[in-house]
């Protein structure tokens, strides 16, 4: 063997050794192979599972065979459309503030000089990105509650609202308290790729920029947004794939009501699947969600990998 | 940008103004009104789990008299402490798991090739995005059928699925840092490949580990969806579950909810000031590579 004439490990004796041996021989089986045997039994059964499922009638008692009955009821039932919009407004709402915020919290981190003081911002905004996205839901509930809820009985005492007004019981202004709850967790997240991407770049550039005459909104153009570019795209992905699939959130604040008013796809999936054990139907519903995310988180990495190699270019 | 009609007199205006923006005032009151809106809504839970079952109706900011009651009615009357605990197994036990399956699975992907090598770390990618709701039919259905349903054991296969995928990429992005001229290095001085692993390149990729485990060890601790599908019941839910289980109460006991929530949260937040610096490093190392 190679390794043992430049004096690598030698072959072992007895069945010890032997088993080292099998084990040197092998040993991208053996580090990886039980990864992707859990992954095989944990994603991939339940995965398949999904798609047969899907094409199963089970509206009613037991199972039956019906291709097509399930993605027919998607296109014709309102219900579902009506969770679409409800997920597209919550998801973009959430992305718009999440990087908005994230980028003027990333900014404005990058400028503070004492680590010790960065660092102490840095953790308070990162607690709620750590808080269960279920007590993010309770919490906001509770905060915006109609009788007793701290939000009216502060509007009130500033003088900006006469009496208690039913936040989560209207639908526009249900949807923008989910949407705020969404970005209170995400914000963080958002705020952190933000900024590593911001401390990435070289400050040559800067000295550069300082040198040739530029002012601070040049300086912010030509240098900081184009190096940036990458971090927002991924901050900006990420946070819109996962407010899309959101579920935690508005289940725990609204329940997706009032009347469906914040009903995104996944309480929808949830609604069908769990609560009204009508499989089939949920998870063809799955299956559009899954298609969209994919469909739109592959579209958007080769349009990122063209960014990037403007950028080097 | 610069029109015709752009004067020096705009011209000054605007780098004023954006000389303004950079000034140290503004970059403290932009942090100080972020962290307002983030610490506000915890201090809110915190004061109401102080208050009296009857004080949460007074509409009063502060407590008026200020009592554990809240805490003794959620953890002990209603019996979630044994949510605590099921919280804390469930989520080491899962992070263990999760460890040990795929730190050597993000080195191999560092390190070899193999027939059908990207394929397969496309095949992970592929898990890590795709959207868990998907599958919480199908796994809703597998775990009555095997008997899992309310047992922390289907809660763990749950959280192994969620981020072992997460993990592989993670500590594979680690990896690719270190040379692999100390792999052969360590080959020559007489190691097995499994002691190269073990005993030079680990030691040296320790800080991403940990920050892997910290971020197994919140997400599992965070999760909801497949906590909730599971189990409802006290031998087996989570905490995040049992707080959200308040809300279906008719008169809902607020300052015990808030009590529930802030237990809750507080290991949580004691995990991101301590190890902040790892969940950066973790929340960032996931991303590049």
């Amino acid at each position: 063997m190679a390794a043992e004439e430049l004096g690598g490990a030698p072959h072992g004796e007895g069945v010890v050794g032997q088993l080292s041996d099998w084990v040197n021989d092998h040993i991208r089986t053996v580090l990886l192979g039980p990864s992707l045997v859990a992954l095989f039994v944990v994603f991939i059964y339940p995965a398949t599972m999904l798609l047969w499922l899907s094409l199963q009638n089970t509206r009613g008692i037991g199972e039956t065979f019906e291709p097509a009955y399930n993605y027919g009821r998607i296109f014709t039932d309102p219900t579902f459309w009506n969770a679409v919009e409800k997920t597209l407004i919550y998801s973009t709402g959430s992305l718009i503030l999440s990087v908005g915020a994230g980028l003027a919290i990333a900014l404005a981190l990058n400028k503070v000089l004492d680590s010790r003081v960065r660092n102490a911002y840095a953790t308070l905004i990162l607690i709620s990105w750590a808080v269960p996205l279920s007590i993010v839901g309770v919490t906001w509930r509770w905060m915006f509650n109609g009788q007793l809820g701290v939000v009216n009985k502060l509007l009130i005492d500033l003088g900006i609202l006469e009496s208690s007004y039913s936040w989560l019981g209207n639908s526009l202004s249900a949807m923008v308290v989910v949407i705020l709850a969404d970005s209170w967790s995400r914000i963080p997240f958002a705020a952190v790729v933000l900024l590593a991407g911001l401390q990435s770049i070289p400050q040559e550039m800067y000295d550069a920029a300082k040198m040739d005459g530029a002012t601070t909104l040049q300086t912010f153009r030509h240098v900081t947004l184009p190096y940036l570019r990458p971090s927002f795209f991924v901050a900006g992905l990420i946070t819109w794939m996962f407010a899309f699939r959101a579920f935690a959130i508005p289940f725990s604040t609204t329940g997706g009501g009032p009347g469906g008013a914040t009903e995104t796809l996944a309480v929808y999936i949830h609604r069908f699947g769990i609560q009204l054990l009508d499989y089939g139907f949920a998870s063809a519903v799955s299956v559009f969600l899954v298609a969209v995310t994919l469909i739109v988180a592959t579209g958007y990495v080769y349009f990122i990998l063209e960014q990037i190699e403007e950028i080097e270019v | 940008m610069a029109g015709p009609n752009f004067t020096v007199e705009q011209y000054r205006r605007r780098q004023r103004l954006w000389n303004l923006l950079e000034s140290r005032y503004v970059v403290h009151l932009v942090l100080f009104l972020a962290v307002f809106f983030i610490v506000s809504p915890l201090i809110w839970q915190l004061l109401t789990s102080f208050k009296t079952q009857q004080g949460v109706l007074e509409l009063t900011y502060l407590p008026t008299e200020p009592t554990l009651a809240a805490y003794e009615r959620a953890l002990i009357d209603r019996g979630f402490w044994r949510a605590v605990v099921n919280s804390v197994l469930i989520a080491t036990a899962s992070t263990v798991i999760v460890m040990i399956l795929g730190t050597p699975a993000g080195y191999v992907f560092s390190r070899f090739r193999f027939p059908f090598d990207n394929a397969v770390f496309v095949f992970v990618l592929f898990t890590r995005l795709f959207p868990p709701i998907g599958l919480v039919t199908p796994y809703y259905r597998i775990v009555t059928t095997f008997g899992l349903l309310n047992t922390k054991t289907g809660i763990v296969i749950a959280n192994v699925y969620l981020w072992l995928p997460l993990v592989i990429y993670i500590m594979r992005n680690f990896f690719i840092t270190i040379p692999q001229a100390l792999d052969e290095a360590a080959r020559v001085d007489g190691c097995t490949k499994v002691q190269a692993f073990r005993y030079v390149v680990f030691p040296v990729v320790l800080p991403g580990f940990a920050a892997g485990t910290i971020l197994t060890f919140l997400y599992s601790w965070r999760e909801f969806l497949f906590a909730f599908t599971v189990s409802t019941d006290l031998n087996s839910m989570t905490i995040p579950v049992a707080t959200f289980l308040f809300v279906g109460d008719a008169g809902i006991d607020w300052a015990a909810m808030a009590a529930a929530a802030i237990v809750a949260v507080i290991p949580s937040a004691l995990v991101v000031v301590f190890f902040q610096r790892y969940i950066v490093v973790g929340l960032t190392g996931g991303l590049k590579g």
